[in-house]
């Protein structure tokens, strides 16, 4: 089996890389993840002409890739330079508007002139789409939102923003156009925001959109997990390059066995992760590939915590300050376990699917 | 006018090189490859050139292993029109020396008459700097080595140099080598769009003896190292201290 990425998929990664490597150095990040809009226009501009944005969305619904693969190499990148960009946020936006038949939205997110998001949760709700509250109902030819979402990636600064919410038929999605949210920077930098609706009219798009809907969220876990693997590839580096630097009792910390089998441990679980990362990719579109996508989430989710707490363990003190980069990778990568469901909501979802499985 | 641009694939430079343990080389087991960046500059300034209306052809050259391919790709992806590989040995540690690099582009010039040579000053992984030099001797055109500014205008170009203490402007008669210096332009990234487009466009595939050209080495590599560790630093407690010390080093 060949794991290596394609030629166009490794000049993505390679052109990404350079770009992010050249334009986003950590000062910058760290200003621009804690001060709103919580993301840099310049730099969402750049992605955009790079066709990074593009890369979200098939070729036949006006992108340039689309796949699971193309998303994770993107995510891989964006994880290894911290990017607080707001890239989740707009592939679940985008993977919903495509395909709902939004073609004309969906060309200007990818262009970078507009920008969205995608509001699934509440702060009752799990990632069970089930126990959804927040309700759509139909008055004289317009459709009336009302309910609380949280946990809105990315919509600090969007033009639009696309609700689930409940209709008689399912879970129905509506457009909202110049949203008023209520905007915060996440622990670990980058938007997010509430959205309290009271008989907020809306544009429907579908009654009843829940295939569309799992389909955009697991690949936001890819994203999720992909995006970890690349952090924690960078955070691994860091570490490894301190220990071989900093003296202790006269000589490089790299010296002691102990601290060896922990690096060797922790790099053992980046390439576990990165293993499940291309399962999921791999079985992503096919019957059961959400088990996968469960299975991913869940490993990196216990994978990343590990990850933050040997690094900042092996650093010491340096481990967690503010101005020293791993402290943020640290915290992104403890995140990232929250974001789309953490890993108790993945392992009940596996168990659950797996009891399904069987009665089936 | 037509321009070839050759392009080497060398270690990434944001990778930290490894002498192999026996000495005998640089370790490339695993590490990232990229394009030499002098000739990422290169490939840039003939795009330029094309975009400005001077240039209507752009054709990279890559010569070394299969692998130069994804190089090419590269090239192709920014805006090269076409590219040539000439697959010239399988050993991913074998560089194949200037003069035989030389050989196989003046090859290359006479197949293909390109109205100008657009290269790197020189490789960043064995510094050469001779292939643009070697190149403009064997096909007798004007050369300009060390470009920070080109300008073409007809049947010449004036190219700025970087010498040594500052900047000399020279004209030189086309058809022309020009080899980049650094400060020449800012690469552009390949975007998505043209990665794909890159796919279509036509990379054919040569060896070194479709040239005849013998690539074998004639030199011989004796030793590689490390470069000296560098040695800590000490702090001084006044410029009179710090006088002293630099005397003391016969720095002053």
């Amino acid at each position: 089996m060949d794991f290596n990425l394609s030629e166009d998929h490794q000049l993505l990664s390679n052109t990404l890389n350079r770009f992010l490597g050249d334009n986003y150095d950590i000062e910058k990040r760290n200003e621009a993840g804690f001060t709103a809009p919580y993301h840099l226009q310049d730099m969402w501009n750049g992605l955009a002409e790079l066709g990074v944005i593009g890369a979200l969305v098939s070729e036949e619904k006006g992108g340039f890739g689309g796949s699971a693969e193309d998303i994770s190499v993107v995510f891989e990148e964006l994880g290894r330079s911290l990017c607080v960009e707001p890239m989740l946020g707009t592939l679940l936006a985008l993977r919903v508007l495509s395909d709902h038949g939004q073609d004309e939205r969906v060309e200007q997110i990818i262009s970078g002139e507009s920008r969205a998001a995608l509001a699934v949760y509440e702060p009752n709700m799990s990632c069970d789409l089930s126990a959804m509250e927040a309700t759509a109902v139909e008055q004289d030819g317009v459709w009336r939102l009302n309910g609380r979402k949280s946990a809105i990636y990315g919509a600090p600064g969007s033009d639009f923003v696309v609700v689930a919410a409940k209709t008689e038929s399912g879970t129905g999605l509506f457009f909202l156009e110049n949203p008023v949210l209520i905007c915060a920077a996440m622990v670990d930098g980058g938007g997010v925001a509430d959205l309290v609706m009271e008989n907020t009219a809306a544009e429907c798009l579908a009654l009843d959109a829940e295939t569309s809907l799992t389909s955009a969220l697991d690949l936001g876990r890819i994203a999720l997990c992909a995006e970890a693997v690349g952090a924690m590839s960078a955070l691994q580096d860091l570490t490894v390059d301190y220990l071989k630097q900093r003296k202790q009792f006269g000589t490089t910390l790299s010296s002691f066995q102990a601290l060896q089998h922990r690096a060797v441990n922790m790099q053992i679980e980046i390439e576990q992760c990165r293993s499940i990362v291309i399962s999921a990719v791999g079985q992503f579109g096919q019957p059961g590939g959400e088990r996968n996508v469960s299975m991913a989430k869940n490993l990196i989710g216990r994978a990343g915590r590990l990850m933050s707490e040997e690094s900042i363990q092996l650093h010491g003190g340096i481990g967690m300050t503010w101005e020293y980069p791993g402290a943020h990778f640290a915290k992104r990568l403890v995140m990232i376990d929250h974001q789309l469901g953490d890993q108790n909501d993945h392992a009940m979802r596996l168990i659950a699917t797996g009891a399904k499985q069987l009665v089936d | 006018m037509k321009a070839l641009v050759p392009v080497k694939r060398v270690i990434d430079y944001n990778v930290k090189v490894r002498v192999k343990a026996d000495g005998s080389g640089v370790d490339l087991a695993n590490v990232k490859m990229s394009m030499n960046p002098f000739d990422e500059i290169a490939v840039e300034e003939a795009i330029r050139l094309k975009e400005a209306g001077k240039v209507d052809e752009i054709v990279a050259v890559s010569i070394g292993v299969k692998q130069a391919q994804e190089t090419l790709r590269t090239a192709l992806a920014m805006g090269a029109d076409r590219a040539i590989l000439v697959v010239a040995t399988d050993d991913v540690h074998a560089d194949i020396e200037p003069l035989a690099v030389a050989k196989i582009l003046k090859a290359i010039v006479d197949e293909e008459q390109p109205g100008l040579v657009l290269c790197g000053k020189q490789a960043i992984d064995n510094d050469m700097n001779a292939t643009g030099q070697m190149l403009s001797a064997l096909l007798g055109w004007s050369q300009a080595t060390f470009a920070s500014e080109v300008d073409v205008e007809g049947n010449s170009a004036k190219i700025t140099r970087e010498v040594d203490g500052g900047l000399q402007t020279i004209s030189v008669k086309m058809p022309a080598i020009v080899t980049v210096d650094l400060r020449l332009n800012e690469p552009r990234y390949a975007s998505l769009p043209n990665i794909m487009k890159a796919k279509k466009k036509p990379l054919d595939e040569k060896s070194a003896a479709d040239y005849g050209v013998d690539v074998s080495p004639r030199l011989e590599v004796v030793k590689t190292e490390e470069p000296a560790q560098r040695a800590a630093g000490i702090t001084v407690g006044s410029v009179d201290e710090l006088i002293e010390k630099l005397k003391e080093a016969g720095a002053v």
